[in-house]
């Protein structure tokens, strides 16, 4: 029997585990374009000023290394959090892909969330490194920003109820029918929201903005999939089956 | 053997889990985005303390 308990503790494993291998990608892949980016603000710096990353031009409130382990940290924290909502909604969901296996739902669950709260918002306003956004513009940054996160929870949602309602038809063409509306759906998002507000300042260069984008993709894609793979295998009894399988051969 | 779907069905959420996941979206709010709405003076040391999070998960900053 499967209690909500259970599974609110398998989203929270499973956020852990992908939240750790989020911060791993962070550690060995984003820290380098950001240490470039820095590098860029600190270029900027008069010269007699402290190095460092701080806003407002004040003393520095956390240095260097406690930033790159507090945000590795602070990326653990966010996988646990959306593990445990991730678990919520596994668990309230009655029409998602129904007839296929407990993994397969995760794991397309955690695509589909990917796909709306990371990649979608990604498209619309990517990922910016230090020393580029204007700190007068970060709360209208965030609304649009948060906008196009609930629009893309919006259309999976849709996505779903389109798929309930075209039950009656075949499944090749139910497929292709909810991924028409989810395209036109996206394309309305991406079109409707007004363009990002940053100039990206003439002094950082082209390679270190996109390698930091990429790898920024690199780091949601890895916590947003990773939770759906990880929960997947830790809520489908096929995998303790196969595990009990293994043990019993070995007595 | 029930099938998938039926052994979904079978998952009563209760109440509080509604408030499990407020505080799940909460914690989310205070790492990523907290900017000086909810803790005033002191968003800002947060801010700083999760900073290189905050970029790498895409999040509006500064």
């Amino acid at each position: 029997m499967t209690t909500y308990k259970s599974l609110a503790l398998r989203g929270v494993a499973a956020g852990g585990v992908a939240g750790v291998a989020s911060a791993l990608v962070q550690l060995l892949v984003t820290e380098i374009p950001i240490r470039a980016a820095l590098a860029v603000e600190e270029a900027r710096a008069p010269a007699g000023e402290e190095a460092g990353h701080s806003h407002g031009g004040g003393e520095e409130l956390v240095g260097r290394g406690a930033q790159v382990v507090g945000g590795m940290l602070g990326v653990v924290i966010v996988g646990i959090a959306v593990g445990l909502v991730f678990a919520t909604a596994y668990a309230l969901s009655k029409r998602w892909f129904t007839g296929s296996t407990p993994f397969s739902r995760s794991f397309a669950f955690g695509a589909a969330v990917f796909g709306a709260v990371a990649l979608l918002p990604w498209l619309k306003y990517p990922a910016n490194p230090p020393a580029v956004g204007d700190p007068e513009t970060v709360n209208y940054r965030t609304a649009l920003y948060l906008g196009v996160v609930v629009a893309g929870l919006v259309i999976v949602w849709a996505a779903s109820w389109l798929a309930e309602q075209l039950r009656a038809q075949s499944q090749p063409v139910r497929t292709t029918a909810v991924l028409l509306a989810v395209a036109a759906a996206t394309a309305v998002v991406l079109l409707a929201f007004p363009a990002p507000p940053d100039t990206i300042p003439a002094d950082m260069p082209v390679n270190v903005l996109w390698q930091f984008r990429l790898s920024s993709l690199a780091q949601l894609a890895t916590l947003y999939v990773g939770i759906g793979v990880v929960f997947g295998l830790l809520i489908d009894p096929a995998t303790r089956k196969a595990k009990a399988r293994v043990t019993e051969a070995s007595v | 053997m029930t099938s998938p779907a039926a052994s979904l069905s079978a998952v009563r959420v209760p109440k509080w889990a509604f408030a499990v996941s407020v505080l799940g979206l909460i914690v989310t709010y205070l790492v990523l985005q907290e900017n000086g709405l909810a803790l005033g003076a002191g968003s800002e040391l947060l801010h700083e303390f999760f900073h290189d999070g905050r970029h790498a998960l895409g999040v509006p900053c500064h």
